[in-house]
């Protein structure tokens, strides 16, 4: 397509610069995305470079090494403390200690059997005397999972502990060859609350990001390739194993038996991040503009007791959802007090059926989320609706533009570059809104086309939802649900990346500074 | 065109904008009272019910025939003030906790330049596109081999609750960047340490945004339900109040809980609600700031 | 060999959870040392502390039939029961996420008994224990509680049905045989007519019973599903969902099973014993309880029919023999005819043991006493496969979705193709090659089996095939992939192997000698 330079794209008639943006901008996407594919092959080209540099850097320091360095290749800390660095020194030393003496008594155990994830199923033996039938427990599969991968992680953080203590006697090596002296201990225990004070801050979030949300992702990936479910618990019925790429089949070809029309789980996969991303969508910019809306309403001039109107609004965004949504849900019931009060005003002669037509229950949990959002976007854009220059309104006033045209022309821009990243994130979380759902309809009514055997998908069923019922679910398909959180991974990633990529970006921290 | 003529037409404009703006002033007060009406009707119903004596199950009507306090009395006979307990305390802890985490977190990713901290961020943000629902089973283990479910839930929960609170920076970043990083430098030069900076000049700086943590943090524990029931685990007293109150609604339970539930409803919204009311300012100056920022 | 004694055993076992990993492993392994030796001493005297599930409402109940239990029984027992109250739905679910953490004993309802036999969430009955449920419970209950050859539960209630309660003044004594007659005294009243139709299997079942249809399955001993007979999807299956459409699509019909419905609004609703106190508490002695009503299709008349189910109470398997036999006593003596009788007494609970079911006072109860009135068209739920209920329940949303007769067939083709869906066939037989045609005297409905040697695939039996025999292989029981194109035609009369090579796709024939 043509390509236009600022000023004739400027001169360009109204409508036909609106097309012309949409057209660039989707003629971008192409590019982006090869970009995005440039900057995966460079970051990985960045990785075996950095492999190779700390490789050779390795080597290097074993061979211009002395032996108090060489030593310290086995004996972690050895350099520092014979240096004069002793709680350094010491600190490694602990945790080489630590980490052998793990490895050799649990560790090493767990890891033996990773390949197997187990041989020992549960057994039963009867008492005669008593009468009883008693379990032996013996391999527990999820252990086995869950403490390889916990002793991989301590691997690597072994590892890059070795890697630091060996550039420590580099440096340490060069300093006292160049002359100076070394830090010591009280020096090092400065440096943690002053140059390397962002460490000492980020070790505790880091460690609990780590322990409770890395490694149990971790865990989960690893779960879509067992067949890790509820007739397969590890423990108390029989084991689970590696069973290769078999969930994603499943996902994808569900007609085990050909006989007909069954649902693949890839089908109602597309019909629910259909409905996910609809919701999404809606849930996001309802609540964006009306929320706008009400807090210019507020905010107008002349408008008395602004304060009243936030603190009623601000309610719902105080009290705790699962108390007002699963009330309004009841009240929304086919014989709730909404339908009551309308048939007994006579407007209507029978009662509306908020959550039992899929249409019917899709709009109301959007209008439903109105009333849970408008009042956090509310307080969001009052404090940014001031900080908007108010001469650039009085010159549009001058101008003799009306409210409309200075929304149009000041308001909603302003506010649309603000809040650019506010709004995917929104939209992100809004695509995750378990409580909104499960609160209101828990996924009804049913999709019939939809349900498979692992359990029944409703209409408003977002993607997170129905996570839940398939785990919580008759068969219990953790591995199922595994495979369609990596699935709902990707979808979230490849919006976000888009929208980041695509979008004109609008975020430049410093620029805030 | 004469003097004279402008000076009457401006008058006349400004009258005719006089006009229309009390006109509209009128629509907008309409509808912010539609309004009102709207968001508090399910909220004085929650209350009304709550005083309903002659019943205790759902009903078609709103207004109680006989009012009492049988509903808030009874609640004292059931698990409720164990449950209300656990939250609470959850909810204090997680707030002290987090705060010091999410600050920990903001502030160093805010003022710090290393290596890292790009890798990091983007890190931290793929981390949050996985569902989370998903690892709970997993928590639910860990928990359990550290002997802090069931009964013991409490400590399980406050520890969940804290442990990936540092993905929560973004709100509290923005913040932090909006202190000018000038007064950082002048105190080094003066020869403070990091830690001092932070806890001599940025913190005082920083009260709504500490406000707002501790606020938003004291707030979630009351609302979750779905970790809380895995790891109370068909144990009572280590219910939170959303997984007690759920379970009154259960189909078995309704028909005799129902106000009870609405009751307790009100007991937890309370102190959430005037907290908040009390702290509503922070919590503008946060949310604002985290938007804008990203 | 036997180093610990019993007692010891059973304290490790508590200690067990705190130990760290290594430890735990190393006992683990005691442990199942220990538990080969049988236990060497019958005394169950002592203490014991449990942890009991059972329902809100009996909590209380509960905790003094325990305290009965330690002041009667005869083998110094002592129970220290901790009592939770956990409805029998969630204690299903909860039970199958982690069976260690699980109650020592818990009630569940009976759709629920072979997940968890499958999960190894119950422990096996011994000989006397199962001698006297057989001998003391109704035989459909007994089915209940049975896998196989063996009994895993103890039998709690048997009125797991439903039947229905109406308003006096909504509908009139004349209209309650008939579904139709009851739909109109509901919409004359403007009352609903709460039947759940549209959530649960369980209810909506009620019209295919009504009709004859059947869904019955069959387990092995591992409560592993192995068949199943469904005839819902045939012609009586066809009336069944024309009479629930009636019900469905009346503006006041309400997919609701709960009691508590009368005082919002409806006029009848369909439920069991267990809403009796709620029902009778808001109708008072406008209250009606009578059996399921008919209805009619093509002039017929079908009288509605339903689940007769039970409740029961499970054992966790235990490690400790000694606790596991204290744990059964106890459970036999709460489903025992005293404190059944009990709690028919207090909670309206119908009984389960013959002896209770035949007193005065359960034969007099009105509520029981409808159950009974719908018994002679009602069916003892068997074991039903956990999927079951999912699949079945989409169900009435299709119906009343359904525009016409073949939008009401489509509905059942649905049904049937996800309930054949959920016996997978074995990665054996879908990959393996069979030999079907008019082959043997069968016609075209059979597969015969063929092995594979050498890369080609021959039938394991041979034919005495007559010129003119016709037959074709085909792979994994389904036509996607088939041999020859046209059907392979015998031209001489003779027994023959047949042959087939997959890499050429030729189908032979080799004389058998």
């Amino acid at each position: 397509m043509k390509k236009y330079t600022d000023l004739e794209y400027l001169k360009l008639p109204k409508a036909k610069r609106f097309f012309v943006r949409i057209a660039s901008s989707v003629c971008a996407i192409p590019s982006k995305i090869l970009g995005l594919f440039v900057k995966l092959f460079s970051l990985l080209k960045a990785l075996f470079v950095g492999i190779y540099n700390e490789a050779s850097d390795i080597f290097l320091t074993f061979k211009n090494g002395d032996w108090k360095t060489r030593l310290s290749f086995l004996v972690m800390g050895f350099g520092s403390i014979a240096r004069g660095q002793v709680l350094r020194g010491i600190l490694f030393l602990v945790f080489e200690i630590v980490f052998i003496g793990y490895m050799i008594l649990a560790g090493g155990h767990w890891l033996s059997l990773i390949t197997t994830l187990g041989k020992n199923g549960p057994s039963s033996i009867y008492d005669p005397i008593l009468d009883v039938f008693t379990p032996v427990y013996n391999d527990n599969s999820f252990k086995i999972l869950l403490y390889s991968v916990l002793t991989v992680f301590f691997i690597i953080a072994f590892l890059f502990t070795w890697r630091v203590n060996i550039k420590q006697n580099k440096i340490a090596q060069q300093i006292l060859a160049s002359g100076k002296k070394l830090k010591s201990g009280k020096d090092d225990l400065r440096s943690m609350v002053d140059d390397q004070f962002h460490k000492t801050l980020l070790s505790l979030p880091l460690t609990g990001i780590i322990i409770f949300t890395v490694l149990p992702i971790f865990f989960m990936i690893l779960v879509a390739f067992t067949n890790f479910d509820g007739s397969h618990n590890g423990y108390t019925n029989s084991l689970f194993t590696w069973v290769g790429l078999d969930n994603f089949n499943t996902m994808l070809s569900w007609t085990a038996n050909s006989q007909g029309s069954v649902q693949s789980y890839s089908a109602t996969f597309g019909e629910v991040l259909t409905w996910t991303l609809i919701w999404a969508f809606f849930a996001t910019f309802t609540n964006y503009f009306l929320g706008m809306f009400v807090a210019m309403a507020i905010n107008k001039k002349g408008i008395k007791l602004k304060k009243l109107w936030r603190t009623i609004l601000v309610l719902t965004v105080a009290i705790p959802q699962f108390i007002s949504l699963l009330y309004v849900s009841k009240m929304f019931a086919k014989n709730g007090i909404i339908n009551g009060f309308l048939m007994n005003m006579g407007w209507i002669d029978q009662a509306l059926p908020f959550w039992e037509e899929a249409n019917w229950a899709r709009v109301s949990v959007i209008l439903i989320n109105i009333w849970i959002g408008i009042p956090y976007l509310m307080l969001i854009t009052t404090g940014i609706l001031m900080n908007i220059p108010q001469d650039l309104y009085e010159s549009a006033r001058i101008d003799g533009a009306n409210a409309w045209q200075q929304y149009r022309k000041i308001t909603l821009p302003y506010m649309l570059f603000v809040t650019g990243p506010y709004l995917l994130t929104s939209f992100t979380g809004n695509m995750n809104n378990f409580n909104v759902i499960y609160l209101l309809t828990g996924g009804a009514p049913t999709n019939p086309a939809a349900s498979s055997a692992a359990g029944s998908v409703g209409y408003t069923d977002l993607l997170v939802t129905w996570l839940f019922k398939i785990t919580t679910g008759a068969e219990a398909a953790y591995n199922i649900a595994s495979v369609i959180g990596i699935l709902v991974f990707v979808a979230v990633a490849v919006i976000s990346l888009v929208v980041y990529n695509v979008l004109p970006s609008i975020k430049n921290e410093e620029d805030f500074q | 065109m004469s003097e004279k003529n402008i000076s009457s037409a401006i008058e006349k404009r400004h009258m005719g904008l006089k006009a229309s703006r009390n006109l509209s002033n009128t629509a907008i007060y309409i509808l912010l009272v539609a309004i009102s009406i709207i968001w508090l009707v399910p909220f004085a119903c929650i209350l009304l019910q709550s005083f309903r004596v002659e019943s205790t199950h759902q009903v078609g009507y709103v207004i109680p025939h006989v009012w009492g306090l049988d509903n808030y009395k009874n609640l004292l006979n059931t698990d409720f003030p164990k449950w209300y307990l656990n939250t609470f305390i959850a909810a204090m802890a997680t707030a002290v906790f987090q705060t010091i985490i999410v600050l920990c977190m903001s502030y160093t990713l805010s003022r710090f330049r290393f290596k890292l901290r790009k890798p990091l961020m983007r890190f931290m943000l793929i981390l949050g596109m996985f569902p989370g629902m998903l690892t709970m089973i997993i928590l639910y283990n860990v928990l359990k081999d550290l002997g802090m479910t069931q009964a013991n839930s409490v400590p399980g929960l406050i520890l969940v609750y804290i442990a990936s609170s540092g993905m929560g920076y973004y709100v509290s970043k923005g913040f932090f960047d909006t202190i000018p990083k000038s007064l950082d430098e002048a105190a080094r030069v003066d020869g403070a340490t990091r830690l001092q900076v932070l806890m001599k000049i940025i913190l005082p700086l920083a009260k709504p945004i500490v406000i707002y943590t501790i606020l938003t943090a004291f707030m979630a524990p009351w609302g979750d339900y779905v970790f809380a029931r895995y790891i109370s685990f068909g144990t009572s007293s280590g219910k939170n109040v959303a997984v007690g109150l759920y379970d009154w609604l259960n189909h078995d339970q309704i028909a005799k809980c129902y106000t009870m539930f609405c009751a307790g409803g009100v007991l937890v919204a309370l102190p959430v609600t005037v907290l908040f009311m009390c702290l509503q300012k922070y919590y503008v100056e946060g949310v604002t700031g985290g938007a804008v920022k990203g | 060999m036997c180093i610990f004694g019993t007692e010891k055993v059973r304290k490790i076992e508590r200690k067990n959870t705190n130990m760290k990993k290594f430890l735990a492993l190393l006992l683990t392994a005691m442990m199942a040392l220990g538990m080969f030796s049988f236990a060497s001493a019958s005394s169950l005297a002592g203490e014991y502390d449990v942890t009991i599930w059972v329902a809100q409402e009996i909590v209380e109940t509960t905790k003094a039939q325990v305290e009965a239990f330690n002041q009667t029984n005869t083998d110094g027992i002592k129970i220290n029961a901790t009592i939770e109250a956990v409805s029998e739905s969630d204690a299903a679910t909860l039970m199958i996420t982690d069976v260690e953490a699980g109650g020592d004993l818990y009630c569940f309802a009976q759709d629920q008994f072979a997940r968890l036999v499958q999960a190894g969430a119950l422990a096996k009955l011994g000989v006397a224990a199962a001698d006297y449920v057989v001998n003391n419970n109704a035989s459909g209950v007994v089915a209940a509680a049975q896998s196989g050859d063996a009994i895993y539960a103890y039998p709690l209630t048997a009125d797991n049905g439903y039947f229905m309660y109406y308003d006096k003044r909504v509908v009139s004594e004349d209209s309650i045989d008939s579904l139709e007659a009851v739909i109109a005294d509901c919409e004359k009243a403007q009352k609903y007519f709460a039947f759940e139709m549209q959530t649960s299997a369980w209810y909506l079942a009620s019209f295919f019973f009504g009709t004859g249809c059947v869904s019955e399955w069959t387990t092995d001993a591992d409560g592993e599903f192995i068949s199943v007979t469904d005839t819902f999807n045939s012609p009586e299956g066809m009336i069944a969902v024309k009479g629930m459409k009636k019900l469905v699509d009346s503006p006041f019909h309400l997919s609701s099973s709960s009691g508590a419905e009368f005082s919002s609004d409806a006029g009848v609703v369909v439920t069991g014993t267990w809403d009796y106190k709620t029902v009778e508490g808001i109708l008072g002695e406008n209250m009606g309880v009578t059996d399921l009503p008919s209805f009619e299709v093509d002039g017929k008349s079908y009288h509605i029919g339903s689940f007769n189910g039970c409740k029961l109470m499970g054992v966790k398997p235990q490690v400790d023999a000694y606790k596991a036999a204290a744990l059964h006593r106890l459970a036999q003596y709460l489903t025992g005819e005293e404190c059944q009788m009990d709690r028919f007494n207090k909670h309206a609970w119908g009984p389960s043991n013959i002896a209770a079911q035949a007193s005065e006072a359960v034969q007099a109860n009105p509520g029981l006493a409808a159950l009974l009135a719908q018994s002679p068209y009602s069916i003892p739920q068997g074991q039903i496969h956990g999927s079951w209920w999912d699949i079945a329940k989409v169900i009435g949303d299709d119906v009343k979705a359904a525009a016409d007769d073949a939008g009401l067939q489509a509905a059942l083709d649905n049904y049937q193709n996800k309930i054949a869906a959920l016996f997978t066939l074995s990665d054996e037989v879908k990959n393996g090659w069979t030999v079907i045609g008019t082959v043997n005297g069968t016609n075209w409905d059979t597969d015969f089996t063929m092995l594979k040697t050498n890369a080609i695939w021959q039938s394991t039996e041979a034919f005495a095939m007559e010129a003119g025999t016709e037959f074709k292989v085909r792979k994994g029981l389904s036509w996607d992939n088939n041999f020859p194109a046209e059907n392979f035609k015998v031209e001489t009369a003779g027994t023959y192997y047949v042959q087939f090579d997959e890499a050429t796709g030729t189908v032979s024939l080799v004389a058998a000698e």
